[in-house]
């Protein structure tokens, strides 16, 4: 649902159809791993970062959604690329379907490429390796300054048992809208829908890096 | 699914139109306040004046023909759109645009027209506003849109947008166009004719709709039936919405999308994009949204969407057990103009129904907050549990009915561990509300409910519900405590009831053991109780009972009676004293109680407490095994009683105690009998404590005259130096520390006279000299008295003499100061300051009765 105030920050997840994104998206908000139904167009949740709203839109993977796809990226800050590690394919889509897309669509995106369900994957039998994946995100990513950032757009995640998944969002959102240490000690003390009524207009900076 | 936001009401009656010589097919219509137009496909407009009716909380439409045009060209009436401010109506027929007059369908004079068009709309929030002209964006057959400007009879061309290619919908808000051309949507804004891709579609399978939403978002149709959300920014803020395939029309009526495909209407929220209603309608042609709104056609018939009132929505989500939507509802219906307080009383009995349906799925916490904000009456609560209601109530449930729980017995089934869990929720519900407004009025009800839930429970809370401010009746509470065993608070129900000889019964048989309860303290609990009680006839029935269990307590009932309790011949305390007379130990402390503590002077106490005491000494000295400690007790208890007191029966005591060796008893006694020599004999020479015999002098010389005093101190001393006593040579040291005494106090003459000859001056030096300054102090403090007092003499008779100095003249002139009359009588009144008056006529002789002057009351 939209707010009254506009999201500081939008962020699209995007690959194949099944890879789990929708998973991975109701893992971070929810913190659960539950069925759920295929995402149909696509969905919409809304993400306290500090004193920012996060807009995080879940695409449909399907091909019949393409065209809507680059509609939804317009003005993305970030872009989650997920792929499926048990799925070469998906991995292959990333770079083949989406990333043209996400080109076209908005500038200056950081995109973070997510390997999901690596809870599946037994001991070495993987198709695709970190190294891959790692180089894919930085190639994506040449031109963007990542400096400050602690390691590579790079993860694997399992929405299953959670791992990873929590890095992944909060690595965007730094990149895009930094918080300092103390910002981060304060918003996770309190609750987060607790209003602070004595914060001072000027305590809420507008996003670097507003998405629309 | 079954809410039920809105309801299909035929906007034309049913078959009228065709009555009404309608041949062809509806197209399009238009709706503008009362007016309703109909544009055909055989290229009629006709003009209906419609009415909304409000039957019986039902709407209903009653319409009426004003006219109809032929515009003679065969072709079908694609858009009609009334502009009221102008009078006109824009009808797109055969690709051209022209202005009809909005009452009698003529063409306007000027004959203005614009060729060529695809589609129109109207800008509702133009930016340029001229109330008396409309913006309208045109889609040209061509690839360009236009925008227009339309006044009562002119058309002004205002601007070209060019377009890659041409266009089949258009919308336009404010300064943006939102436009479905052949392959995809668009956003154009139409300062700058700057273009937006949104989205391509597939014009095959898609039917493309361009649906202003809220300010500068629309709504289109997207590839596989969704409902895409796009602002004026090109984006979206809303996830797509589902439809089904098939689409017609979209409408939007706040907060509600509404969608028409070839066999339905389907509604969904705007806030959550869920479908909340579906109505079957089949061979719909045209839906929009007029003014807020909601007109449908079919072939042959038009009808309205109107909104169910809220109500009547929310009845049908609490039908489904719908709660949280129907309470988010409910909150938003106070937005619909009712007044406050109509809000509210919907609101609570909303939230009341919603309470119980979350209490019938044995959600507790959720009932108990709806049920405490709904303020709901607690009976409609307690009638639902077995026998809680007090017998006597002739409560009815609400009608119509709250909620459909017949019981709960018949909601658990038997289920015993499920009862439980109702009770003890009723419990805490109970006791939260027992002390708030909602609970007024229904007091006794709440707390019948709470006695008969705590007594099954054997709950400790039982006992100060009854204590304190109950409002549990007797009736059937007594049945339900006697039930369960619960003695003690059956005793307090009665208590509390003033049925005390109940109450006690059940205490007797507690203390004696016949039956039993944990929560009942005991014999001292029964004592406190009869000590308060102001029923002395059963104060009397009992008090035997106790004293025989214990004396000690016993006698409390009799002694810590409340301070202002009203007296009765039952609890006289001769009566009592002498019933008593079985309770040796009782009657002591009752004794002591009349004369220690309420002080009663009366000289048979004061002896029979005398003799008590004395008793207790004389037996425990006879008995040689007592401790000595207790024989100190008992003496010093008799000697406190037999100083303290001087009502007693001195020479009774007196003759008791001679034979005995109690000689500081003897010592008081003989005191009181003003034998001091006695007395102080006893002290000096058999108890040889001289300290106590000075302190005779000054205790028995307490509040009488020195002179009294004197002669104690005389007696002791004689006592001292009496030459008839073998011992008398070792009495020469307290005798003369007596004389030296600063508290004594002697007549020294009398000293002098008493002393032996033999002792010498040097010995008696100190006592001398200080008697020397003492009749000296006496001798000059005499003689300045007679001197103060010889000149306070003089001045008196100064005073007198000038007051006498004057003459007083009475003549004839001469009238009293007071009434005026004339002084006759040989006696009258002068007034310091010279006022003569009557006798009868002076009411005070130190004020003035003319001028008021005080004079002073002493002589000066
Ligand atoms: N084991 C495992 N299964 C996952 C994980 N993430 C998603 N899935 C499963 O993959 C399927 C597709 O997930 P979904 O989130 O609907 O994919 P989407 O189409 O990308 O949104 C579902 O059956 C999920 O249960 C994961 O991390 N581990
Ligand atoms: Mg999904």
């Amino acid at each position: 649902m939209s707010g009254k105030r506009k999201p500081d920050l939008k962020v699209i997840i995007m690959g194949d159809f099944a890879v789990g994104k929708t998973s991975l998206v109701c893992r971070y908000i929810e913190d659960v791993f539950k069925k759920h139904d295929t995402t149909i167009g696509a969905a919409f949740f809304l993400k306290q970062w500090g004193p920012y709203n996060v807009a995080v839109w879940d695409t449909a993977g399907d091909e019949r959604y393409t065209g809507l796809s680059q509609f939804y990226c317009r003005n993305a800050g970030a872009a989650i690329l997920a792929y499926d590690v048990t799925n070469p394919q998906s991995f292959e889509s990333l770079w083949a379907r989406f990333m043209p897309l996400i080109e076209s669509a908005t500038e200056n995106c950081l995109k973070v490429v997510v390997g999901t369900k690596i809870d599946l994957l037994e001991n070495d039998k993987r198709d695709i390796t970190v190294e891959e994946g790692r180089k894919l995100a930085q190639e994506l990513n040449e031109g963007l300054d990542l400096s400050k950032l602690e390691g590579d757009p790079y993860f694997e995640t399992s929405s299953k048992n959670g791992a990873n998944v929590k890095e992944v969002f909060e690595y965007m959102f730094q990149y895009c809208l930094p918080l300092t240490g103390q910002q981060k000690q304060k918003y996770s003390s309190v609750k987060k829908d607790i209003v602070d009524l004595y914060e001072t207009d000027s305590n809420s900076p507008r996003a670097k890096k507003a998405c629309c | 699914m079954s809410m039920k936001a809105f309801e299909l009401v035929p906007a034309i009656e049913r078959g009228k139109l065709t009555s009404d010589k309608f041949k062809a097919q509806i197209e399009s219509i238009d709706v503008c306040g009362k007016n309703l137009y109909i544009g055909t496909s055989d290229c009629f407009i006709f003009h209906y004046c419609i009415e909304e009716r409000n039957q019986a909380g039902k709407i209903a439409f009653h319409s009426e023909k004003q006219g109809h045009k032929y515009l003679g060209l065969k072709k079908p009436i694609v858009q009609i759109k009334a502009a009221s401010a102008l009078n006109r109506i824009i009808v797109l027929c055969d690709n051209t645009v022209t202005l009809l007059n909005m009452f009698d369908l003529e063409p306007v004079f000027s004959g203005a027209k614009i060729k060529g068009v695809v589609n129109f709309s109207v800008n509702d929030n133009p930016i340029r506003s001229n109330p008396f002209s409309v913006e309208v964006c045109v889609a040209l057959k061509k690839k360009q849109l236009q925008i227009y400007t339309i006044t009562e009879d002119r058309i002004v061309h205002v601007k070209d947008l060019p377009l890659p290619e041409p266009a089949i919908i258009t919308g336009i808000d404010e300064h943006y166009v939102c436009a479905a051309l052949n392959t995809q949507y668009c956003m154009i804004e139409v300062e700058t004719a700057f273009i937006q891709d949104l989205f391509p579609y597939d014009n095959e399978n898609t039917n493309p709709m361009v649906k202003k939403v809220t300010k500068e978002e629309f709504l289109l149709s997207g590839p596989s039936a969704l409902g895409m959300f796009v602002t004026s920014a090109g984006i979206s803020q809303r996830p797509p919405m589902q439809w089904s395939d098939n689409l017609i029309a979209v409408s939007c009526v706040q907060p509600y999308i509404v969608a028409m495909n070839d066999e339905f209407i389907t509604i969904h929220s705007i806030l959550d994009q869920q479908q909340k209603q579906a109505i079957p309608f089949q061979g719909g042609v045209f839906m929009d949204d007029f003014e807020g709104r909601l007109f449908i056609a079919s072939a042959r018939e038009i009808y309205s969407l109107v909104p169910v009132a809220f109500e009547k929505q929310i009845e049908a989500l609490l039908y489904d057990k719908r709660v949280a939507e129907a309470l988010e509802l409910a909150e938003n219906a106070h937005k619909t103009g009712m007044t406050k307080d109509k809000f509210m009383k919907i609101y609570k009995r909303i939230q009341q129904q919603a309470g119980f349906i979350e209490f019938s799925q044995q959600h507790f916490d959720e009932a108990q907050k709806l049920f405490l904000n709904g303020e709901v009456d607690v009976r409609e609560i307690i009638c639902l549990y077995p026998d809680l209601m007090p017998s006597g109530s002739n409560f009815t449930r609400s009608s119509p009915p709250l909620h459909e729980i017949p019981s709960i017995s018949i909601l658990v089934r038997n289920n015993d561990s499920v009862m439980e869990t109702y009770k003890s929720f009723l419990r805490s519900f109970l006791e939260d509300v027992r002390n708030t407004k909602q609970s007024v009025g229904l007091k006794q009800e709440i707390d019948v409910a709470l006695l008969k839930l705590y007594a099954e429970n054997n709950s400790a809370e039982l006992i100060p519900l009854l204590v304190s401010d109950t409002s549990c009746e007797l009736a059937d509470c007594v049945e339900y405590l006697e039930r369960y065993q619960r003695h003690h608070a059956l005793a307090l129900l009665h208590k509390y009831h003033g049925e005390n000889e109940k109450a006690l019964h059940i205490w007797t048989r507690l203390v004696n053991g016949e039956i039993q309860d944990k929560s009942f303290q005991g014999l001292e609990f029964v004592v406190e109780f009869l000590a308060n009680l102001n029923d002395h006839e059963l104060v009397w029935k009992y008090l035997d009972w106790v004293l025989e269990k214990n004396e000690e307590f016993g006698v409390q009932i009799l002694t810590q009676r409340p301070a202002n309790e009203v007296q009765s011949e039952r609890l006289r305390p001769d009566a009592v004293i002498d019933y008593l007379h079985r309770f040796p130990l009782a009657v002591v402390t009752y004794l002591e109680y009349l004369v220690f503590q309420k002080k009663l002077e009366k000289e048979k106490y004061h002896t029979h407490l005398a003799v008590l005491y004395l008793d207790k000494v004389l037996s425990l000295t006879k008995n040689h095994g007592s401790k000595k400690e207790d024989v100190d007790i008992a003496r010093c208890k008799l000697r406190h009683m037999l100083q303290m007191s001087n009502l007693y029966r001195v020479q009774l005591i007196l003759g008791k105690t001679k034979e005995t060796e109690m000689h500081a008893e003897c010592a008081i006694l003989y005191g009181k009998l003003e034998e001091h020599d006695k007395a102080l004999r006893i002290l000096v020479h058999k108890l040889k404590d001289f300290g106590a015999a000075e302190n005779y002098c000054l205790v028995n010389s307490q509040g009488k005259e020195a002179s009294y005093r004197k002669r104690l101190f005389h007696i002791l001393l004689s006592v001292y130096l009496d030459p008839s006593y073998e011992t008398k040579d070792n009495l020469v040291a307290p005798a003369m520390s007596l004389l030296n005494s600063n508290v004594a106090d002697f007549d020294t003459v009398k000293v002098l006279q008493l002393l032996p000859d033999t002792w010498s001056v040097s010995l008696l030096s100190q006592f001398l000299s200080r008697s020397l300054r003492k009749s000296m102090n006496k001798s000059r403090l005499a003689r300045i008295e007679t001197m103060m007092a010889r000149g306070e003499n003089l001045h008196v008779k100064q005073t007198c003499i000038e007051l006498q100095q004057e003459p007083v003249i009475l003549n004839d002139d001469r009238n009293c100061g007071v009434c005026s009359r004339a002084l006759t009588d040989p006696t009258f009144i002068r007034y310091p300051n010279s006022v003569v008056t009557h006798v009868h006529c002076a009411k005070n002789k130190y004020v003035c009765p003319v001028t008021g002057k005080l004079f002073s009351t002493r002589p000066s």
